[in-house]
């Protein structure tokens, strides 16, 4: 039954009872969404009339926030997929043009092309419409080779903090990211966002494991191989600390507080890997960290930053991802605002933390898949690859005019931090692996 | 002086003619039949007899020479365009093969081993310096524009040799200096030796050495400086080059109808076109580099002018080291070189390999502009010359140059001119994936004689000699190259166990089916049956795997083709119509030709790829050597896997035409 509530245009009266069915079916066919929950239909809005039809819906569905685009095809219609997508139809209904199949419209690349010049103006040919990613939030569709089309499916009221983040990012001038073409918004609610498609992308995160499978396979020193991944490692660096500047410009800055990182610290290893605090070495990391009396800045951050959250084109380097909701992937260094609510604001240090403990990562993971016994003893190799690519992102980090105002100064003190960092983000990940 | 040769003193003949000059106001006298020649071969034309005073032409029987008459050779057969589909090979004259057994290489060697030329595939030879020359600086200072150092041969040889290739549908280019001479050139010889004299402004001179102080100095490892004192006139001379090589002067109409009129002697003489070497350095202004000035590209149109004028579908080739955005200049508005050599290109393929990414190379590619209509790319592999780096771009500019720089392996190379062979540590896999690269990348690809084998080199014998030893023809003595004494040679052959020539030369790897030698000759066969490598568009193929090197050559209705990042035509997409199956030649043009994707693997390990192909969807992929259809294309992606160093070259076939009984090939059986 749709509430006395709903904000309702161009859909008939019989047609919305009918959306709120069609929004359990659709749930039924979403990974990660319950088709059991309560739907309650907010709002919904014929985007485009006849047929082929575009209705877009936003609804509870058990107490979250939730938007779908609904495709209407004349029954008979020649249905039209995504190439390997599945038909994506959720049901049926009839409003004042007449019965119709209901599809979902990311399914159908005609009806996403539509979507989409709706939406930004843009006119793509819909034989070039390809599902690049799906997710329990959103969907990404590809278009012609240089647009990519993101649907929010979980949505928030007001801004969305990823977007806005990038967003605020793409007015500064940081040009490390996907340019954004425009942004899909209704009632100060973000429901989908059109960015320039990066063909012939590689993400970070191959290529940093093209390089260390190389390293094992010829040994030596990894400056020396072939597969050297050190000056793009001193890119990815160098483009992290015009991201942080940007970041500053475009949000400001907050005081950090050292002490009480030490306490977050101290709190979430606690929390998530209390045996890693009984370590000499962790022990000695937190005490020098309490004893750190430098001022510290803290400026809203990725949040997620690894090196699969960037990616590389033959125009260079670029971020993407930024953290979910805003909220970063670890605590470590979050500035907490007065009643907790509003964005995060982080140390820096904490991304460059993320980003560092992920080399160690590939060089891991390189070297389980590898050699998966550990018989071939890599992790020698492994610790000098993670070394030299470290010192390269941090050289490029550092070398960029201007940073210095924002990360503590003295070596000293930035190492500290990282390592302290390092450990949460890497408790955060043991936890996570061990939870799936 | 219209007409006769520019330059009027006496050129040698050889000893079996009456002496005389080219302008001795003899007439041609009677038919050369009465020589007792033999009679025209068929299909020639009738004989041409101009005057004497102009530039005579009259086209020989075989085996006879007219005296004092310039013969000159049949032009080359074929239409325009053919240097945009056509295969280079740079060829040492003095280290290809020894017909007179004096132990150096000459004009008969090279026209003896045309046979060879041609049966692999060869379209145009790149003929480095055979000009009289002290030879210090690998005949790249020239001290005569008009005849043949007598080493290599004669005026005669020449033309013999250039009517032959032509027969074979071969054609020739020769390098050409023009910014500078040999200090032993008699126009220099008489501009240094007093103020005033007729060729005193032929020549760049200066009372001090201050001027032009931005023009940066080239072989900074030997001069300190672009200005050397001439006693004699108490002056000092301008020299982008060694202290030995003194720049012309432009700025002297003189000097500019000098050059032209040794254009024009070589074009007469049937040489199908010129690599102009440093081009960019011809003219100087105060406050500027001295490199790729205005007036550079004035007088470069103003030749292409009158190369165009008197011979059509001859080649201008600049040898220009600079990045893209600057070398496309030379192209003018497709009223300057017809060519230009990619030199950014080459490290980056090396460094591609190394990386196993492809982003070295797509980075250039993405950074190269569009080219005018019917000009093209030469690219190459390797070279005569080791990678010099003060005369490839700055170091800032392409940071690409300073990692290959301080890359290790190759850092051990720098300075020391290296083969292919040896620069990939012989592997046969690699060479064979560098090659396809080569080929199907946009550009027409020069071979450096020598390479088709794997040749390998000799790093002791200098920067670069290391590159220019004989070519290896049989495991006999001095590797069938010569019949002279081993000592004779003008450089030792290759003879270590691994590169020597009794292990590789050119009559082992032709009798073995599986050689090197074989696999480049039919790889070069099935490229010219598909004109879209040369003439073709060139569109990045996007796959997430940074390994996988992927792109489509498709047909380009508009002769603008051009790496110029991602190509957006109208004309994509174009669906051949019934009689696709069988492959478009492109014989009835470019409508009836399909598209050309290909696959590389820059990894020695095996790779799995994801390539975005849905531009061509519901096509499928005929793998060109073996002509075996793949599963047609369709799905979000088209996964292909490939082994180390694999590659694949698809023709796209359009969608099949519903004939009954004949089944779609990608269909699951």
């Amino acid at each position: 039954m749709t509430p006395p509530d709903t904000t309702v245009v161009g859909v008939s009266d019989a047609a919305r009872a009918a959306l709120v069915d069609l929004l359990s079916a659709y749930a039924a066919r979403r990974p990660g969404w319950d088709p059991e929950a309560p739907v309650r239909v907010l709002e919904a809005e014929a985007l485009v009339a006849g047929r082929p039809g575009i209705v877009d819906v936003i609804a509870d569905a058990g107490g979250r926030l939730v938007h779908v685009v609904l495709g209407l095809r004349s029954p008979g219609d020649q249905p039209r997929v995504v190439p390997d997508g599945d038909d994506g139809v959720i049901g049926e209904f009839e409003d004042h043009d007449g019965p119709a199949v209901v599809i979902d419209a990311t399914r159908d690349p005609e009806v996403a092309a539509m979507l989409l010049q709706q939406v930004s103006g843009e006119e793509v040919g819909p034989n070039l419409v390809r599902l690049l990613r799906e997710d329990p939030s959103s969907v990404t569709l590809a278009m012609e080779d240089r647009i990519s089309f993101t649907v929010y499916n979980h949505i928030v009221d007001g801004p969305r903090p990823e977007l806005e983040v990038f967003l605020a990012l793409d007015e500064t001038g940081f040009n490390h990211l996907a340019a954004p073409v425009g942004v899909w918004r209704r009632a100060g609610r973000d429901l989908g966002v059109v960015q320039e498609y990066l063909p012939g992308a590689s993400s970070g995160y191959a290529l940093a494991m093209t390089s260390v499978r190389d390293l094992y396979a010829s040994g030596g020193p990894p400056e020396l191989a072939g597969g050297d991944f050190g000056a793009e490692a001193h890119r990815i660096g160098t483009m992290t600390a015009r991201m942080h500047l940007c970041l500053d410009k475009a949000f400001g800055r907050r005081t950090g507080d050292m002490a009480q990182w030490a306490r977050d610290v101290e709190a979430s290893l606690r929390e998530l890997e209390p045996a890693i605090l009984d370590r000499p070495e962790v022990v000695q990391v937190l005490g020098e960290l309490r004893a750190l009396q430098v001022p510290s800045e803290a400026i809203r951050t990725h949040g997620d930053f690894h090196l699969g959250r960037t990616c590389r084109t033959e125009q260079g380097w670029y971020v993407v991802d930024f953290a979910a909701g805003g909220r970063p992937t670890s605590n470590a260094g979050a500035v907490v605002a007065p009643g907790g609510e509003g964005p995060v604001f982080r140390s820096p240090v904490a991304d460059v933390a993320d980003m560092l403990w992920s080399f160690g990562l590939v060089a891991r993971t390189a070297a389980d898949e590898r050699d998966p016994s550990g018989r071939e003893g890599l992790s020698e190799l492994a610790q000098a690859w993670e070394t030299r690519n470290r010192r390269a992102f941090l050289a490029g980090y550092l070398g960029v005019p201007g940073i210095s105002g924002l990360v503590p100064p003295g070596r000293d003190a930035l190492r500290v931090l990282t390592e302290a960092f390092e450990l949460v983000r890497a408790a955060v990940h043991e936890a996570r692996s061990n939870r799936d | 002086m219209p007409g006769s040769p520019p330059f009027g003193r006496a050129r040698p003949m050889p000893s079996a003619m009456p002496t005389g000059t080219a302008a001795s106001g003899r007439t041609v006298g009677t038919a050369p039949e009465g020589d007792g020649a033999a009679a025209p071969k068929p299909g020639r034309g009738p004989r041409l007899r101009r005057a004497v005073g102009t530039q005579s032409q009259v086209r020989r029987g075989a085996g006879t020479r007219l005296p004092g008459i310039r013969p000159t050779a049949l032009p080359a057969k074929g239409g325009a365009d053919w240097y945009r589909r056509g295969v280079f090979y740079e060829v040492h004259t003095r280290g290809f093969f020894d017909a007179n057994n004096d132990g150096m290489g000459d004009l008969g060697g090279l026209r003896a081993k045309l046979d060879y030329l041609e049966w692999l595939g060869i379209d145009c030879l790149w003929l480095l310096p055979y000009y009289p020359s002290p030879l210090r600086d690998g005949g790249y200072d020239i001290s005569d524009f008009l005849t043949v150092h007598p080493d290599l041969g004669s005026l005669d040889d020449l033309v013999e040799f250039l009517d032959d290739a032509h027969r074979r549908g071969i054609r020739v280019i020769a390098d050409l200096v023009m910014n500078h001479t040999s200090d032993q050139h008699p126009w220099f010889l008489e501009s240094r030796s007093s103020r005033h004299n007729p060729k005193s402004d032929w020549y760049v001179w200066n009372d001090d050495d201050q001027r032009w102080p931005e023009a940066r100095v080239v072989f900074v490892d030997v001069e300190t400086s672009n200005w050397t004192w001439e006693p004699q006139r108490e002056q000092y001379y301008w020299h982008r080059f060694y202290s030995h090589q003194p720049d012309l002067n432009y700025e002297n109409p003189d000097v500019v109808q000098a050059m032209f009129g040794v254009v024009r002697f070589w074009l007469d003489l049937g040489l199908d076109g010129f690599r102009l070497d440093a081009v960019p350095y011809l003219f100087q202004r105060d406050g500027t580099t001295g490199e790729n000035l205005p007036e550079t590209h004035a007088l470069l149109r103003q030749l292409r002018k009158e190369v165009d004028s008197a011979h059509p579908n001859r080649v201008l080739l600049a040898e220009a080291n600079q990045w893209p955005a600057d070398l496309v200049d030379y192209f003018g508005d497709g009223d300057e070189c017809h060519m230009c050599f990619h030199f950014p290109l080459m490290p980056r393929l090396f460094m591609a390999v190394r990386r196993e990414q492809r982003f070295p190379v797509t980075e250039i590619l993405a950074q190269t502009p569009e080219i005018p209509s019917h000009c093209q790319w030469a690219i190459f592999l390797r070279n005569h010359d080791e990678l010099t780096l003060e005369k490839v771009t700055e170091e800032e500019r392409d940071y690409m140059v300073a990692e290959y720089v301080k890359d290790p392996r190759m850092r051990r190379h720098m300075g020391i001119g290296r083969r292919l062979a040896p620069l990939l540590d012989g592997d046969r896999r690699l060479a064979e994936l560098l090659h396809a690269v080569l080929f199907s990348l946009p550009g027409s690809p020069v071979i450096y004689y020598g390479d088709e084998v794997l040749m390998g080199d000799n790093v002791y014998l200098g920067d670069r000699d290391s590159v220019r030893t004989p070519m290896q023809w049989s495991p006999d003595r001095n590797g069938g190259f010569s019949r002279a004494d081993f000592a004779q040679l003008y450089l030792p052959p290759l003879m270590d166990p691994v590169y020597g020539y009794e292990a590789v030369n050119v009559e082992a790897q032709q009798r073995n089916p599986s050689s090197h030698l074989h696999w480049l000759r039919s790889i070069l066969q099935t490229r010219k049956q598909f004109p879209v490598f040369g003439t073709g568009a060139f569109d990045l193929v996007s796959c997430a795997n940074p390994s996988i090197l992927a792109y489509v050559r498709s047909p380009d209705p508009g002769g603008t083709a051009g790496p110029g990042g991602r190509n957006r035509r109208a004309g994509r997409g174009v669906r051949p119509g019934r009689g696709a199956r069988g492959g478009g030649r492109g014989e009835d043009g470019p409508g009836t030709e399909n598209p050309v994707l290909c696959v590389h693997n820059l990894s020695r390990f095996a790779q799995p790829a994801e390539l975005d192909l849905a531009r061509w969807a519901n096509r499928t992929p005929v793998e060109l050597l073996g002509r075996i259809p793949f599963p047609t294309v369709g799905g979000a992606t088209y996964g292909v896997t490939l082994g180390p160093y694999g590659f694949y070259w698809f023709e796209l076939l359009g969608e099949q035409s519903a004939e009954p009984g004949i089944p779609n090939p990608g269909m699951p059986a």
